[in-house]
């Protein structure tokens, strides 16, 4: 083990420079720094692309969300809060925290709930995690979502948590018809201009609810994620 | 809080802040004394009736559901994807020193540390340096192979810092101090009842077979964790050179808490994990599921750049992202560079014949399989494992399984015929196929051998009474016992004898009489 200076400050000098590693790789491929490259494979959309705009994306989603073990129902703007506090109900939920953005359908979303007796927990009080811990749902909406996969989208931002969807036992997201797009090829296309640290520190694709099959196989949902995931689509009014 | 969580807490070991005894046995499964002789862990493999069992089954459902899903999701573009995959993965190891630099550069930008490490131990160095300047003393890891390439987490219980896997397979292995034996499903070996026994023994649990409870218990346990943790360590399916993004498949969602709740992340990373930009993630990501466990993608794909921004309420202050080599620049030499391209899917072990027969530990090393096969040796030197090249029959089923194209058999064949070269084959093996080819090669050899073959078969057979008679171009019989190493194949199927006349015979007698 190299020696280490407790005190020392300064940038850490263990492993290598990066001139080291990368005059090792250039040694191994034969290639010069700095020297051109050829043009990257091209990714043809034609081929890529398994959904398409024409597709139902409302229906292909839905099929496929609920085929990764997702629950998806589709509600009026009108209906939304009543649906959202009768899968609390049915969840057993007393202690909730919300994170939709900007989004119309769930104005007055709060003061609904509180109503029907949930505490609505300010998940930003505490930095990290510790405000979500004790939760019992997560409500957000979506940054995006994808038809061909049944996947749901959420990005970290100010108004945003990367805990939200994760934490608590059951995760409730709201998606307007327009976030869906038809393919994972969408999105990539939607963020290509942003880098750095315009992007957010962290996009979580989720795919179904938290799951595993170590022990023989067996599919259990719920492991460290949410083991439920309900999917409210707003259709259009 | 759900009844689900009630009954978690109710069946959870009281005092969760027990400390678990870390000390790794396991070791010796993946670091074998060398050079490493596959002989007693295969025949221990074959003979253990429930290992049998476990991992034919699974590997056998896990090969049928790729199959099916793939050709499903992809129909006649299924192989003009994995073209793409084969080259966009290609294409970046023959550039990796540019895509290298750029995802640096991008990575830095967006405010992670980034690292480099040649071996090993100089991976490890970087992060118990992180853990002693974070005064870590509580860390959750996610997932990686590459640690365990490197061995990170005897040292860093070493220094101080309790380690606890999170994976709910990693985390059972952990307890019971055995080792991973494969590469996406860990404790394919394993039954529900060992793990029952060890949550009982280590954690205090009641007594239960049912995994739902049985996850619960890890479920509980493992909270308590991540809500002391300081310190999370993970892995990387990928690394976006355009963005400086790292990218992490999981299913249990333990990836993102490991990514997301302690105040720093250590990302260990093999420099071939590399992607050009987010179009060909998505290529790899459509690949990579589908292919592994027959998901449209896995449950968390996390997309990781940078640490936590000032605005962002949750999210680790810190993200260091170490670069290993550890061997990888010896593979990426023109030859061999292809090898590279493999994303850990584990589809080729599903596949293979080999694999489902002495399971994963057989093949005394952190990678096992057909690309285990053929990247240990060259990690750890021909000579080291000598039997891992022969470890195969060749079928080519691991070709076909593989997403990026990665032609194994004919590789495993170069490693073969290098072991002759570097004379590491033994001395009567090389002697003997010498002599097979040399009479192989001949007409007259060739018709002495095959004679002296009918003669001796024909005659054992009729001495047993199961020699067929009739049609002297058609009856044969068989032998149900053959002596010395041909026996091996006797003891699982009969020899059929040859017909009493050769085709070479009939030719010349249907020459002859037109």
């Amino acid at each position: 083990m190299s020696g280490h200076n407790e005190s020392s400050q300064r940038a850490t000098t263990l492993g290598v420079s990066q001139e080291t590693l990368l005059g090792k790789v250039r040694q191994a491929l034969g290639r010069l720094a700095g020297q051109a490259i050829a043009a990257a494979p091209k990714v043809d959309p034609n081929l890529v692309r398994l959904a398409t705009a024409d597709e139902d994306l409302v229906a292909l989603f839905t099929k496929r969300a609920t085929e990764t073990g997702m629950k998806v129902y589709r509600v009026q703007a009108a209906d939304l809060l009543r649906q959202i506090g009768s899968i609390l109900e049915e969840a057993k939920a007393k202690r909730v925290a919300c994170a939709v953005g900007t989004l119309p359908q769930a104005v007055g979303l709060n003061d609904a709930l509180r109503r029907r007796g949930l505490e609505v927990v300010d998940w930003q009080a505490q930095p990290g995690f510790e405000a979500q811990y004790e939760l019992d749902a997560g409500i957000t909406d979506v940054h995006a979502a994808l038809a061909e996969t049944g996947t749901l989208i959420c990005n970290s931002d100010a108004g945003h948590s990367r805990g939200l969807s994760l934490v608590p036992p059951v995760h409730i997201a709201i998606v307007r018809q327009s976030d869906i797009l038809p393919d994972m090829v969408d999105y990539w296309l939607r963020v290509r201009s942003v880098t750095g640290k315009d992007l957010p520190s962290s996009q979580a694709l989720i795919t179904g609810p938290s799951k595993t099959a170590d022990i023989e196989g067996i599919l259990i949902t719920g492991v460290h994620g949410p083991g439920q995931v309900h999917i409210l689509v707003v259709e259009k009014m | 809080m759900s009844t689900f969580e009630a009954k978690n807490q109710a069946s959870a070991p009281a005092g969760t802040h027990a400390t678990v005894n870390l000390s790794i046995s396991g070791q010796e499964l993946l670091f074998p004394p060398l050079p490493y002789d596959i002989h007693a862990r295969a025949d221990a493999a074959t003979a253990n009736k429930q290992l049998q069992d476990f991992v034919h089954v699974a590997t056998y459902r896990k090969d049928v559901t790729r199959k099916q899903v793939t050709s499903e999701t992809f129909g006649p573009k299924h192989g003009a994807f994995r073209d793409l995959g084969a080259a966009i993965k290609q294409h970046t190891l023959d550039h990796l020193d540019h895509y290298l630099e750029m995802f640096v550069e991008r990575a830095t930008a967006a405010g992670a540390k980034v690292h480099f490490a040649q071996t090993a131990d100089q991976a490890n160095d970087i992060c118990l340096d992180v853990a002693r300047r974070c005064g870590a003393k509580l860390c959750v890891k996610s997932k990686s192979m590459v640690t365990e390439e490197t061995h990170l987490l005897p040292q860093l219980q070493a220094m101080g810092v309790e380690t606890v896997e999170t994976d709910l397979g990693e985390f059972i292995l952990q307890l019971d101090h055995d080792a991973p034996s494969h590469i996406v499903t860990p404790m394919i070996h394993k039954d529900r009842r060992a793990v029952a026994r060890a949550f009982e023994r280590e954690l205090g649990a009641v007594y239960t077979e049912d995994p739902q409870q049985l996850t619960g218990i890890a479920r509980a346990y493992l909270r308590e964790k991540y809500r002391r943790a300081d310190l999370g360590i993970s892995g990387g399916n990928f690394l976006v050179a355009e963005t400086g993004s790292l990218v992490i498949c999981t299913n249990e969602g333990n990836g993102r808490f490991c990514t997301s709740a302690p105040k720093v992340h250590v990302a260990f990373v093999g420099i071939e994990k590399l992607v050009p930009s987010y179009e060909h993630l998505g290529v790899m990501l459509k690949l990579l599921a589908r292919t592994s466990t027959g998901q449209p993608l896995t449950v968390y794909t996390h997309v990781i750049t940078g640490p936590r921004r000032p605005q962002e309420h949750d999210g680790p202050g810190q993200l260091h992202i170490i670069l290993v080599d550890n061997g990888r620049t010896e593979i990426l030499k023109k030859e061999t560079r292809e090898m590279l391209r493999c994303i850990r899917c584990g589809a080729c072990l599903n596949a293979c014949p080999v694999y489902r027969k002495i399971g994963g530990h057989a093949y005394g090393a952190v990678y096992s399989g057909p690309i285990g096969a053929l990247i240990t040796p060259l990690f750890r030197g021909l000579a080291n494992y000598p039997d891992l090249p022969n470890a195969s029959s060749l079928c080519g089923a691991c070709f076909e399984a593989c997403p990026v194209k990665i032609d194994i058999p004919r590789f495993l064949v170069q490693l073969r015929s290098e072991m002759v070269s570097r004379k590491i084959t033994k001395l009567s093996d090389r002697l003997f196929y010498r002599l097979w080819a040399w009479s192989l090669g001949r007409s007259w050899t060739y018709r002495i051998g095959g004679w002296m073959q009918k003669m001796f078969f024909r005659a054992k057979a009729r001495q047993r009474g199961t020699l067929a008679k009739g049609d002297p171009y058609r009856s044969r019989g068989w032998l149900d016992h053959l002596p010395g190493p041909a026996a091996g194949w006797t003891s699982q199927r009969d020899m059929p004898t040859p017909p009493a006349r050769s085709f070479r015979q009939w030719w010349n007698q249907e020459r002859s009489s037109s």
